[in-house]
């Protein structure tokens, strides 16, 4: 499958990956490797002892910690999002096109929100209690800690397995399932022999994700009470900057470390190809389908309506209260421009992200190429270190560079600063669209004289598009809660969502903060449904 | 499918233009005005905003703002280094400023600028000047605590009695700046044995003012450390939450004032102008809109306080002078970790 003409053959392409391929592949990787160089080089300004750093209790506590809580996420987050992926895609769950569209939701909450919106539902003297405290119930589990940020980043980073296992769910062929069922196999049997081999890569894949937002989250654990590595880069970001950058050096080693081991581990995972023609089968849940929808309910519940719910009071409760102070009223029409900045930085960026990881990711899917492998885990590993990290790189990188200096601060290098920090979300999502491409396929349309680029639009985009628009998706959402990046590059004058939630929150205007939230919510509904559901809704 | 391949195309040209459109707009305004300056500002736009546009009327000078957490800014301007584009940097936390200047990178304002306010309140070095104040108090919940049990001092909240009872904020800006003063006040020997005794207390953590106000409101602690004017925002927003603010004595630690400052960075091109708006920020209409919209104590002498509050001149101006602390605010951080307050 060489760049341009007519292959001259499977078994020689297999083996050499395209020139032209490799370069591009080894610019990308070159680009996301700065943030990491610029790390690893005020380690060496600031002159950190990472040798010592790395060996102290100070540091061993909090790193076993981040770890445990990233173990933890990742195990409940594969286990939902599959479970939801497949009872919304794949059965005939009642509601199952709702359940759909607000699945996705809550990856769009920054996690300082919907940590804020459940200590107020769920804390000593929160809504909750305030509810069920008449029917006799006067104490609920305690929030904080290890299990409250374990429960939170659980309901609010699900989705990135969601996404694409859903995707991958919805391009099954049916007839491996059909006739495992018709050789008398158990549904459970089906399922576990069946359908798992084939959509085992995109559970690693998001769970992958999961555990790169949790080691680099910093809102819900600091709110929550739980002391990870994160929170302490935070913590000592202004004036123990010797220590803070230790950390994010350490921080992002681990995360490489886990990047390749998991790349090296899904080398060996066996790869079913099949290419769907029908529909994929439905699954009749029978006398199942009631404890299915309690589950679905009850943690979209928690998840979604739960916060939207708290969201609305507050929001409510601003908008029908007389409060003459300034700063603290709502201010409806004041999020026009907020909404269009997100959701076109959004757009931009998830269709940037894609172009610049797609190369990449067929590469690495289709052949053995070191420059490949490594390229894609600098991008995965990105996403690892802190937003703040990653947008102060490109301020220093930048800033005195000759052309660059002349978009510092103005969209296009935001989206840049969007794309290095979120472009994992992507990677994944387009190797596992790759790899539903059936080689045999583009080999069929080079023999019958087809060009590259027209085999590209015509055989294998449609075909890779399930997967490339769920990671779009999971790019679109993220970049519109984005916080460091937006409020240190943005354009000024440039609200988003995200920065207009944040200053109302940061100025005690918590209606404010509410409705942009919401709006925020809604506004990713509706994109979500446009770009990635509606393709999942034919089934 | 049909139509999303058709609107997908659509919303992304509609994207490229709107943002092609937005820079232009950009551009063209920041073309109008004779002079212009940028501003990074740590306070939120809408309680500085309107008077940027007063400024802007009375002087002609146009002012671009960028907002945001007044720590990262501060990263910000020392990652831009010389070549950064903001003239004025509008701090919530003097840390923030201190750490600047300590890099060179504030420019020394006109001493006229900086006598307007006392100079307990201005970096002795004249690097930065404040512009309103934060009095640290405990905020409690009436319906949990009897105002007569409340401590004297800060220091006796390390007593048995209030296990459990006072939420912290240990890695927040204005915990940290309050360890500092007590470092410059005590010494370290005694502020660390604080810290430990807060920390075998088990005082709960939560990592900023606002969510010690709202728990305390809850009813999920009975008191917490925080700057006084977060429980009067809150008050505003729902007069019926049961947290109060209590002033400790004024010559106690514990009443440290915690200034939000200003300066004009020393890669300005414009400094003259910058100065023009810290002094605009310090004449008496701003300061009195301060007090009036956030409930901050105004700096400039004359200008009376929000009411209802005790005034100013009470307090012991100790504000902290980094420059005395040889290791800064490093070394608050190391004692704050070393002590175990952070859990």
């Amino acid at each position: 499958m060489n760049a341009g003409g007519p292959s001259p053959g499977a078994a020689a392409s297999r083996h050499r990956p395209p020139t032209g391929l490799v370069i591009v592949a080894l610019v990308v990787g070159v680009v996301f490797l700065g943030p990491f160089a610029y790390v690893a080089w005020r380690n060496i300004d600031l002159g950190t002892d990472v040798g010592s750093l790395i060996w102290s209790r100070s540091t061993w506590e909090p790193l076993s910690r981040s770890l445990r809580l990233a173990v933890t996420v990742s195990a409940s987050t594969a286990l939902v999002g599959t479970g939801l992926a497949w009872l919304t895609i794949r059965t005939d769950l009642p509601g199952r096109r709702i359940w759909r569209v607000l699945s996705p939701l809550p990856l769009v909450f920054p996690s300082f929100v919907g940590a804020t919106a459940l200590i107020a539902a769920l804390a000593p003297g929160g809504l909750i209690e305030e509810i069920v405290a008449p029917i006799g119930i006067d104490s609920l589990p305690d929030m904080r800690g290890f299990r409250g940020a374990w429960f939170v980043l659980t309901l609010f980073t699900f989705p990135y397995v969601y996404l694409p296992v859903a995707a991958r769910m919805g391009s099954l062929s049916p007839s491996l399932e059909e006739s495992a069922r018709l050789l008398g196999r158990s549904p459970w049997t089906v399922f576990r022999t069946v359908v798992m081999p084939q959509i085992s890569g995109s559970i690693w894949a998001g769970t992958l994700l999961v555990f790169l937002y949790t080691i680099s989250d910093f809102g819900a654990v600091t709110l929550l009470g739980y002391d990870t590595l994160t929170e302490q880069i935070y913590a000592d970001k202004l004036f123990d900057q010797p220590r803070a950058m230790g950390l994010a050096l350490i921080l992002g080693g681990v995360a490489l470390l886990v990047v390749v081991a998991e790349r090296a581990a899904d080398r060996r995972r066996q790869r079913i190809e099949v290419v769907r023609i029908r529909d994929p089968l439905t699954v009749p849940l029978g006398r199942w389908k009631w404890p299915a929808l309690v589950f679905v309910g009850g943690f979209l519940g928690n998840a979604l309506i739960g916060p939207v719910a708290v969201l609305g009071f507050w929001a409510w409760r601003g908008l029908t209260a007389d409060v003459d102070s300034v700063g603290l009223g709502t201010d409806f029409g004041g999020l026009l421009w907020p909404t269009i900045n997100s959701a076109q930085a959004g757009l931009l960026t998830a269709a940037v992200a894609i172009a610049v990881v797609l190369p990449v990711a067929w590469l690495t899917a289709r052949y053995r190429s070191r420059v490949g492998g490594a390229a894609n885990s600098m991008v995965v590993a990105g996403f690892a270190l802190p937003g703040v990290v990653t947008a102060l790189s490109l301020v220093f990188w930048a800033i005195d560079a000759p052309v660059l200096q002349r978009w510092y601060q103005t969209l296009p290098l935001l989206i840049l600063a969007y794309v290095l920090h979120l472009g994992a979300q992507a990677t994944r999502a387009a190797q596992v669209a790759v790899a539903a491409v059936p080689e045999r396929l583009g080999d069929a349309a080079a023999t019958l004289g087809a060009r590259r680029v027209r085999r590209l639009f015509s055989v294998e985009l449609p075909l890779m598009a399930p997967g490339l628009f769920a990671g779009a998706g999971l790019v679109m959402l993220s970049t519109m809660k984005e916080l460091p990046a937006t409020l240190l590059l943005a354009p000024i004058g440039f609200d988003t969502l995200a920065t207009e939630i944040w200053g109302a929150d940061d100025r005690g205007a918590l209606a404010q903060s509410a409705l942009a939230s919401l709006v925020l919510v809604a506004l990713s509904a509706v994109l979500t449904w446009l770009l990635v559901i509606r393709r999942l809704d034919h089934y | 499918m049909m139509l999303t391949k058709k609107l997908l195309p659509v919303l992304l040209a509609v994207s490229v233009i709107a943002a092609a459109c937005g820079n232009d707009a950009d551009a063209s305004g920041s073309d109008t005005g004779t002079a212009s300056i940028t501003v990074y500002s740590g306070r939120s736009e809408e309680l500085i905003k309107p008077l940027l546009d007063a400024f802007t009327a009375q002087t002609g000078i146009a002012v671009q703002v960028r907002f945001g957490d007044s720590a990262e800014l501060a990263l910000l301007v020392q990652t831009e280094g010389e070549s950064s584009p903001a003239d004025v940097f509008i701090s919530q936390s003097p840390g923030a400023l201190g750490l600047l200047a300590g890099e060179d990178r504030l420019r020394p304002l006109d001493p006229d600028l900086v006598s307007l306010v006392d100079p307990a309140f201005a970096a002795s070095d004249g690097t930065w000047v404040g512009l309103t104040g934060r009095v640290r108090v405990i905020v409690y919940n009436s319906e949990m605590v009897d105002e007569a049990d409340l401590p004297d001092s800060v220091l006796d909240l390390t007593d048995p009695k209030y296990a459990g009872k006072v939420g912290v904020a240990p890695t927040n800006g204005s915990f940290q700046d309050f360890v500092t003063a007590m470092r410059a006040e005590i010494g370290d020997e005694a502020t660390l044995e604080w810290l430990e005794g807060m920390a075998a207390n088990d005082s709960p953590n939560y990592q900023k003012n606002s969510p010690i106000v709202e728990a305390v409101g809850r009813g999920e602690i009975p008191m917490g450390l925080v700057n006084h004017y977060y429980n009067l925002r809150a008050l505003e927003a729902d007069p019926s939450v049961p947290s109060a603010n209590y002033f400790l004595p004024a010559d106690d630690l514990g009443s440290l004032v915690i200034v939000t400052g200003g300066a004009v960075l020393a890669s300005s091109d414009a400094p003259r102008e910058g100065e023009q708006l810290l002094e605009f920020l310090l004449s008496e209409r701003a300061q009195e809109t301060f007090a009036a919209q956030t409930q901050e104590y105004p700096l400039r002498p004359g200008v009376a306080p929000p009411p209802g509050l005790p005034p100013l001149e009470g307090y012991a101006a100790d504000t902290i002078d980094y420059d005395l602390l040889g290791d800064g605010l490093t070394g608050t951080i190391e004692l704050i970790r070393e002590s175990g307050i952070e859990q």
